[in-house]
């Protein structure tokens, strides 16, 4: 039986976000992130003078770019994508030269010294691989982000795409980035 | 090669299967997920109910090879709506945090000198026996005081007290929501919920729900907020998340919401945009409101708040336009200020005439859900009456929680009589009450304390005695039924085995128990007690069904309206909601909210004010190694033209000093802040060595916080204090 196409992405509602780190810390948990790196982050944005301020937090992580320039450049081939879009880091190759962590246009990666090797996000493969989502979708108090998979027509991230407008980051390095910030 | 690689190896090859077996870690607490490490095989999903904040969210468990692997969210709980916070995910660090205390242990040096002797449970139970028994002996049973905070197991310390023969049970109430509660009661017989999911229209002060999170209010604001279902009017001092995310932002002067409330009502009531139908069939006093608020123009409030007058004419046209769907938010922990319960109590008469109660979108009152009771010997009643005298000082106040303030100032000058013996469970007063210098003089009049904690707290490092307890996920606790709009039944079992030497409270009640001559009061097991509650749950097989889930809830449902038949009676005197209030006037106090200006600080000095981030709440969770190092420090904010003008630089230490005590504290030159406060995070600059991560790093607002509380609840009110910062 063929198996369906996938290609896993996140729709992002910024918007939403209240810099809680719930999603941080669930990360964390799951995939035994060490202390002191992160696999995910929000990223800050405080503008204006008093009274007349804002603040905007945008949640970030690796985008499973479409042609990621990790795997790219990686000599060993270490750095490898599934066929539904996932972009991982085989560990046994991995031989830590960091090449991987220069030509990622979005800082998504960090070395793990004890290790020896890059980590990243995986959208939790193994939760995703039994069909749940990954951690950090899951625990967000305000479902700031919405899993799922292009492929499907009738999934809430290809609703989300054809009625809401919204953006890719750095979109011209051409890495064809999977993590739809709606505006 | 190492065992790591060899596990990720394993982990790659499996993913795709079903197996996810992350097991190996580079934690703080390498070596316990490391032994015992397994494949999926034996993993384990046990329910249980989050114990970090009061909220009680539903956790799934995950435990694999006997270690805690993860926390999930249980959306089975109508009240968590399917999340865990930070906090809630870092429990698992609770678990395997270092700076646990291991074993039961006794001091040995000098107080808060940090010596001490692990023993054996016998002899800290024999020996702080011995010690209550001597001040029983000399001083009654009253020379003992018994403090605690909220918690599931609260109630065995508490009953422990009691049978003792102590009336000086101080719960945590009067730091936290002690105004808005008895504002509230006072005014309608109950505490409602708030509507959040479908109000649209609410208004905000005194509380700060994006980053105080309370569950589900937090979650249905920000969902209704930003997909444009409601409106968000918030007013603070501070531009904080939830100034962020609100539709408008006032950074009002400090003290004066209730001026605000104020103008409101005299807007509304003179403009003839109340809830006429429901005043007239459901409340007593209107009129006298109505001749009372003539007073308080906006105009007048403009200059109180400093929030324009035409702003408060349009947000009251707004606000009664939405009518039953909008809702003045009530914030929970309200120990601001001295008019604390007088603000709270206007919020709810606002609510009150534009008849939002017991309407969709509005004020609910909370529904609740049956459970059984495990009987137990009754103990007779203490004979002393409370050293706080709370029936003399606060005669609405809620006398079973004391009020804590008043109740050190008694300690401290003796009278109506001495205190001696202090036993204490999982709070921290050292960090919880103002003007840490007064408590630690109460500490050091005392013959003897105890205390019952997970942690070396800072009220433990001055200890005598130390009780290691369980933590949440190594216990079962009693059955608890969370009222509320969705209301729910939550029952938290253990989900591992101690790793350390420790118990829960109820077998170190029960230890001390035995010793102290009151086992009969105490002749039960946990599982003994949590039977007999699954008895009454409105449940087929309901201990099968909460050890399976975890979590009951009927249906999901609001209900709304129950109260809103014209033969209801309301819980008050009167049997209506009091707008006007007898019972306020007969205790002598302001029978509708009268505005008496809060005092402003001089030119040379800020107020000092508080509030917590999402990460952080409780001041023993910056201990926690997941949440830590979002804020290794905490600083002091401070608003760049006064920055400037006092030469205090970005970065930089500044020393901020109150009338009772001061601090060196890093400063954060922020536009985020009023020019005329300065404001730091609560639970850092910690006594204690065995809070490793912030001994010493940053500083502890209860330094310099000045001792006062509002008049009529006692609740503290922790926005009175004001400092003078200066370069360090
Ligand atoms: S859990 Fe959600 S709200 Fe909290 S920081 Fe992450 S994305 Fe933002
Ligand atoms: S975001 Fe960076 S690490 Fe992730 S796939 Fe793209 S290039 Fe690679
Ligand atoms: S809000 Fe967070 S800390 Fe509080 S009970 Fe829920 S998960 Fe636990």
């Amino acid at each position: 039986m063929a198996m369906k196409k996938k290609r896993y992405a996140l729709v992002i509602d910024s918007r939403k976000c209240l810099n809680c780190k719930a999603c941080v810390v669930a990360c964390k948990a799951e995939n035994k992130v060490p202390v002191g790196h992160f696999r995910n982050r929000i990223n800050e944005e405080r503008k204006g003078e008093y009274p007349t301020l804002s603040i905007n937090f945008e949640p970030e992580q690796c985008h499973h770019c479409d042609e990621p320039s990790c795997v790219r450049v990686c000599p060993t081939g270490a750095s490898w994508q599934r066929k539904d879009g996932i972009v991982l880091v085989n560990y046994d190759e991995c031989i830590g030269c960091r090449y991987c962590m220069i030509a990622c246009p979005y800082d998504a990666r960090y070395f793990n010294e004890e290790e020896g090797v890059v980590d990243k996000c995986t959208f939790c493969v193994q939760r995703v691989d039994k069909g749940e989502v990954p951690a950090c979708v899951e625990t967000c108090p305000s479902k700031v982000r919405v899993f799922g998979d292009l492929e499907d027509p009738k999934s809430r991230i290809r609703e989300l795409l054809a009625t809401r407008r919204y953006k890719v980051k750095e979109p011209q390095t051409g890495n064809g980035p999977q993590l739809y910030y709606l505006l | 090669m190492g065992t790591i690689r060899m596990d990720r190896r394993l982990f790659l090859k499996t993913a795709g299967a079903t197996a996810g077996a992350v097991a190996a870690t580079q934690v703080g607490c390498f070596k316990y997920f490391k032994k015992g490490r397994s494949t999926a095989a034996d993993a384990k999903e046990i329910p249980t109910t989050c114990e970090l904040c009061p909220n009680k969210c539903s956790a799934i468990a995950v435990v694999e090879g006997g270690f805690i692997r993860k926390l999930n969210p249980n959306p089975e709980n109508p009240k968590s709506r399917d999340m865990l916070c930070a906090r809630g995910n870092a429990a698992v660090m609770q678990v395997y945090d270092p700076d646990r205390i291991k074993q039961p242990m006794i001091r040995v040096g000098a107080r808060g000198e940090g010596k001490w002797k692990p023993v054996s449970w016998d002899e800290a139970f024999d020996y702080t026996a011995k010690k209550l028994a001597e001040i029983k002996q000399k001083y009654g049973p009253e020379g003992t005081l018994w403090s605690s905070t909220e918690g599931f197991q609260e109630k065995f310390f508490v009953n422990l007290g009691q049978a003792f023969g102590s009336p000086n049970i101080v719960r945590h109430p009067t730091l936290c929501l002690a105004s808005v509660n008895l504002a509230y009661g006072t005014t309608f017989g109950t505490v409602p919920s708030f509507d959040m999911l479908n109000s649209k229209y609410v208004i905000m002060s005194g509380a700060n729900r994006f980053e105080s999170i309370i569950t589900p209010d937090t979650m249905d604001l920000i969902g209704s907020v930003m997909e444009r279902k409601a409106k968000l009017v918030y007013l603070d001092p501070r531009f904080t998340v939830t100034a962020a995310k609100a539709d408008e932002w006032y950074p009002i002067k400090p003290g004066s919401d209730l001026a605000f409330i104020l103008a409101m009502l005299n807007v509304i009531i003179a403009e003839k945009r109340y809830h006429k139908d429901f005043v007239d069939t459901y409340t007593l006093g209107f009129d006298q409101l109505a001749e009372h608020v003539k007073q308080y123009t906006p105009e007048w409030a403009e200059k109180e708040t400093e929030i324009p007058a035409k702003d408060i004419i349009r947000i009251a046209r707004e606000f009664a336009d939405a009518g039953t769907r909008a809702l003045y938010y009530s914030g929970r922990r309200s120990s601001w200020y001295e008019n604390d319960f007088q603000m709270r109590r206007a919020q709810a008469i606002l609510n009150t005439i534009v008849g939002n109660w017991d309407q969709m979108g509005g004020m609910v009152p909370n529904a609740s859900l049956p459970k059984g009771e495990f009987l137990f010997m009754p103990w007779d009643d203490p004979k002393a009456s409370r050293v706080d005298e709370v029936k003399t000082n606060f005669p609405l106040a809620a006398a079973s929680d004391g009020v804590y303030l008043k109740l050190r100032e008694n300690v401290l000058s003796g009278k109506p009589y001495p205190i001696k013996g202090w036993m204490v469970y999982k709070q921290d007063p050292m960090n919880a009450l103002p003007d840490q210098g007064k408590t630690l003089k109460m500490i050091e009049d005392m013959d003897f304390i105890g205390v019952i904690d997970l942690q070396m707290s800072d009220m433990a490092w001055y200890a005598d005695v130390v009780f290691p307890e369980s933590a949440y996920l190594e216990r079962t606790d009693p059955v608890e039924v969370m009222p509320g709009i969705w209301p729910a039944v939550v029952y938290r079992q253990q989900v591992v085995k101690p790793i350390h030497d420790t118990k829960p409270n109820l077998e170190i009640v029960q230890g001390l128990a035995k010793r102290l001559g009151l086992s009969d009061y105490f002749d039960y097991t946990i599982d003994q007690w949590v039977e007999a509650e699954f008895k009454d749950l409105p449940i087929p097989m309901a201990a099968e069904h909460m050890k399976k889930h975890g979590v009951w809830a009927a249906t999901g449902e609001a209900h709304y309206g129950k109260t809103l038949t014209p033969d209801h009676r309301f819980v008050t005197k009167s049997g209506k909601i009091e707008i006007f209030s007898e019972r306020l006037q007969e205790n002598g106090y302001d029978p509708l909210p009268v505005y008496n200006q809060i005092a402003q600080p001089p030119a040379d000095r800020f107020r000092l004010i508080l509030g917590r981030v999402g990460y952080f709440t409780h001041a023993n969770q910056s201990n926690n190694v997941w949440l830590h190092e979002f804020m290794p420090e905490n600083d002091l904010w401070i608003n760049p033209a006064p920055a400037a003008r006092l030469g205090i630089k970005n970065g930089e230490y500044v020393n901020v000093a109150s009338s009772v005590g001061s601090v060196r504290i890093k400063a954060r030159v922020t536009e985020e802040i009023r020019p005329d406060c300065v404001f730091m995070l609560h639970g850092f600059g910690k006594k204690s060595k065995m809070q490793s991560l912030v001994y010493n790093v940053g500083a502890s607002d209860a330094v310099i916080l000045e001792t006062a509380w509002d008049k009529v609840s006692g609740n503290a009110a922790f926005h009175g204090t004001f400092v003078k910062v200066s370069n360090a």
